[in-house]
């Protein structure tokens, strides 16, 4: 019993990381129409400005400074690259982003080495917090917490911003937003910058749960796509709804059966698609234009 | 129809398919042949060869589906790396006392066809990112499955201690690893870095590079490209387009299982690695480089990467960092590749990749071919006689 309430927290929090990704893929592809392999490379270098300024500034720097060094750096790469990229097919995209996945991943392992980092949890946080039956880590519960309080402000800020409701409308007729006069471009770009930060604070806060390594944004990328699928492409509360249903799947089955832990998401995957191809809570317009 | 401006226009082609053919085999025989001794010039030792050429096989195998189909798959690593355990399993359970290369080659491609076969039929009615999504989940589940595996695949270990096969010729047993005579050629190194391995990949390859020649111009690979640049069309004309998909990924399937199977017999081991991400990215990265959508793009794709990647990893560390710029650079500043680019197709390719893959515009070779060509299968509709087509732009495009 405890160990299965350990393990559905643990799915919690893995699947938190999940749904804060898919979010950051889900809005960019519906607003950019861009399927992007890069944005776990955004969660590698969240990982990598929070390990180095919290070792010498704290955690509360690195988590202010991870997000915005990730979003200026999204920001650069999608006016120097990506937006020659929006109106081509998802395959070019696919193979671009992939591309650029692999050369920050290796700049990173130039930079900061191979092996395998992290940094300590806070001595605020290092305790256990009793819950129930079980004592839980104090991080992963506050960290848990803040990434629920994370999501409702991008929540706030899709459905009750102007800028989100341009990016809403963007998502059901991209060219009668333009020609309302609707500026979608720089919605677009906020909302890029937006995924990209998202993304770079969830690595950097993660980290003292899960270890850093050059290979961390493929790792965490490939389970975030398999939500999205899951959930429906550019569907928010898709996202939300596949993430933690891909979390606690992992998480209790590496209790119940580990050989198969890695396997199941993808069994779950290749189910969902099949039997329900825009995904759970996607339209069913969204599959035909990718 | 006229403004269009065709790969390859009919006019050029040699008169007889026999001489084309002839003359497209000897060329490319002699290209092997002095390949190796032009890669020990640059600094390559003997068995990258034979190593370029059986991963060539893979990414033509690749090629196959990304250029001529237009689905990218990033799975490829299963079948990969699924043909090399194959027959290496072969070897060990069903041969031990008569270790025969033919029957381990034979059994593994057909086993990795029956695998495409199996997960096609579930992917080839997804694109794009649906596509790519579920090829790679399905490397991944054959990825852990090998690895939790046990003692059948060897788990994280691999599979080494298979016996080395022979390769039965008439009344000899031939083996491959022997080394050629030594005959030196001065700067180009000797004939003796070579093994028989190489001779007989560089054969293979021949055979593989004609197969996909013929097929590709055949009504199969005119069709298959009429389905890539608009599959609605090729629909209303009376094409199962799903059927044909299915057949490339099958085809695709069982090229690269089968240069899996022979690379695992060459090595004489096989590792969980070949059924990697990484291994499937790498067949994106040769294909790209060296030119989708051209017959040897995938091989000059391959030589390049393999032998940077052997050449500059004992360097410098920055290896994987070139390959990824190369890479993008590639996709970014040279859409049709090095081959593509070189071959003086550079316009049409790059037209290709700067529409998409599948290109919304029409008017392409392949449009005219479903004007022409009888459909083969027929999905409930009877075939519209050719003149009865609507022209471009009648028909709603699906990208619209």
């Amino acid at each position: 019993m405890e160990s299965l309430i350990q393990a559905l927290l643990n799915g919690l929090v893995l699947g938190l990381i999940y749904v804060a990704i898919a979010v950051g893929l889900t809005i960019v592809f519906g607003t950019l129409r861009l399927v992007n392999f890069a944005h776990g490379a955004f969660y590698a270098i969240g990982a990598y400005v929070g390990l180095v300024l919290a070792g010498q500034y704290g955690l509360v720097a690195a988590f202010v400074a991870a997000p915005i060094a990730v979003a200026a750096f999204a920001v650069v790469l999608d006016r120097l690259v990506l937006r020659f990229f929006y109106e081509k097919d998802a395959t070019s995209q696919l193979l671009l982003t992939f591309g650029i996945a692999l050369v920050v991943e290796e700049s990173l392992r130039l930079i900061f080495g191979g092996t395998t980092q992290r940094y300590p949890v806070p001595d605020a946080l290092a305790g256990s917090f009793p819950l129930g039956p079980i004592a839980y880590p104090a991080y992963r519960l506050a960290f848990a917490l803040g990434i629920v309080v994370m999501l409702v402000v991008v929540w706030l800020i899709i459905e009750r911003t102007n800028y989100g409701l341009i990016v809403r409308a963007g998502i059901r007729d991209r060219i009668m937003v333009q020609l309302l006069g609707g500026n979608i471009r720089r919605a677009s770009t906020i909302v890029f910058a937006l995924g990209a930060a998202i993304a770079g604070l969830v690595g950097a806060a993660a980290s003292p749960i899960y270890s850093v390594n050059p290979n961390v944004g493929f790792s965490f990328l490939v389970p975030s796509f398999v939500v999205v699928v899951v959930g429906g492409l550019g569907s928010f509360w898709g996202a939300v709804l596949g993430g933690l249903l891909i979390g606690e799947l992992q998480s209790v089955t590496t209790v119940v059966f580990a050989p198969a832990s890695n396997v199941v998401i993808y069994l779950c995957m290749a189910l969902v698609l099949l039997l329900r191809p825009q995904g759970l809570l996607g339209e069913s317009e969204v599959i035909r234009q990718s | 129809m006229s403004a269009s401006t065709p790969a390859t226009p009919p006019k050029t082609r040699p008169p007889s398919v026999l001489a084309g053919d002839l003359r497209f085999l000897v060329l490319t025989a002699l290209a092997l042949a002095i390949f190796p001794f032009l890669l020990h010039v640059v600094g390559g030792y003997g068995g990258l060869a034979t190593q370029i050429c059986i991963l060539s096989i893979a990414a033509i195998g690749f090629n196959l589906l990304l250029g001529y189909a237009g689905m990218l798959s990033y799975g490829h690593a299963m079948f990969y790396g699924g043909g090399g355990y194959l027959a290496a399993i072969l070897l060990m359970r069903a041969m031990p006392a008569h270790p025969n290369l033919w029957l381990a080659v034979l059994g593994a491609t057909l086993a990795t066809a029956l695998l495409a076969l199996a997960v096609g039929a579930v992917t080839v009615r997804l694109y794009g990112i649906y596509f790519a999504l579920l090829t790679l989940a399905f490397a991944q589940m054959v990825f852990f499955i090998v690895e939790q595996g046990g003692e059948i695949t060897g788990g994280d270990d691999g599979l080494q201690s298979f016996p080395s096969a022979l390769m039965p010729i008439g009344p000899w047993n031939v083996d491959l690893s022997a080394a050629l005579p030594p005959v030196g050629l001065g700067p180009f190194g000797t004939v003796g870095d070579l093994k028989l391995w190489y001779v007989f990949a560089a054969l293979v390859l021949l055979l593989v590079l004609w197969f996909t020649r013929a097929l590709t111009r055949s009504q199969f690979g005119e069709v298959l490209g009429a389905i890539r640049e608009n599959e609605e069309r090729s629909l209303f004309v009376g094409f199962n387009a799903a059927s044909y998909r299915l057949a490339a990924f099958a085809i695709s399937g069982a090229l690269t299982g089968f240069a899996g199977a022979l690379r695992a017999l060459y090595d004489g081991t096989v590792a969980v690695d070949s059924l990697g991400i990484d291994r499937s990215g790498s067949f994106v990265i040769y294909t790209i480089v060296g030119g989708v959508q051209t017959l040897f793009g995938p091989v000059v794709g391959t030589a390049v990467i393999v032998y940077l990647e052997n050449v500059l990893s004992g360097v410098t560390s920055w290896w994987r960092l070139i390959e990824g710029l190369i890479f993008v650079a590639a996709i970014v500043f040279l859409p049709s590749g090095i081959v593509g680019t070189l071959g003086g197709k550079a316009w049409s390719g790059r037209r290709a990749l700067l529409t998409g893959l599948r290109p919304r515009s029409s008017g392409s070779r392949s449009d005219e071919t479903l004007r022409a060509a009888q459909p083969i299968a027929q999905v409930g509709v009877a075939a519209p006689a050719a003149s009865a087509v609507p022209a471009p732009g009648d028909l709603p495009g699906e990208n619209a």
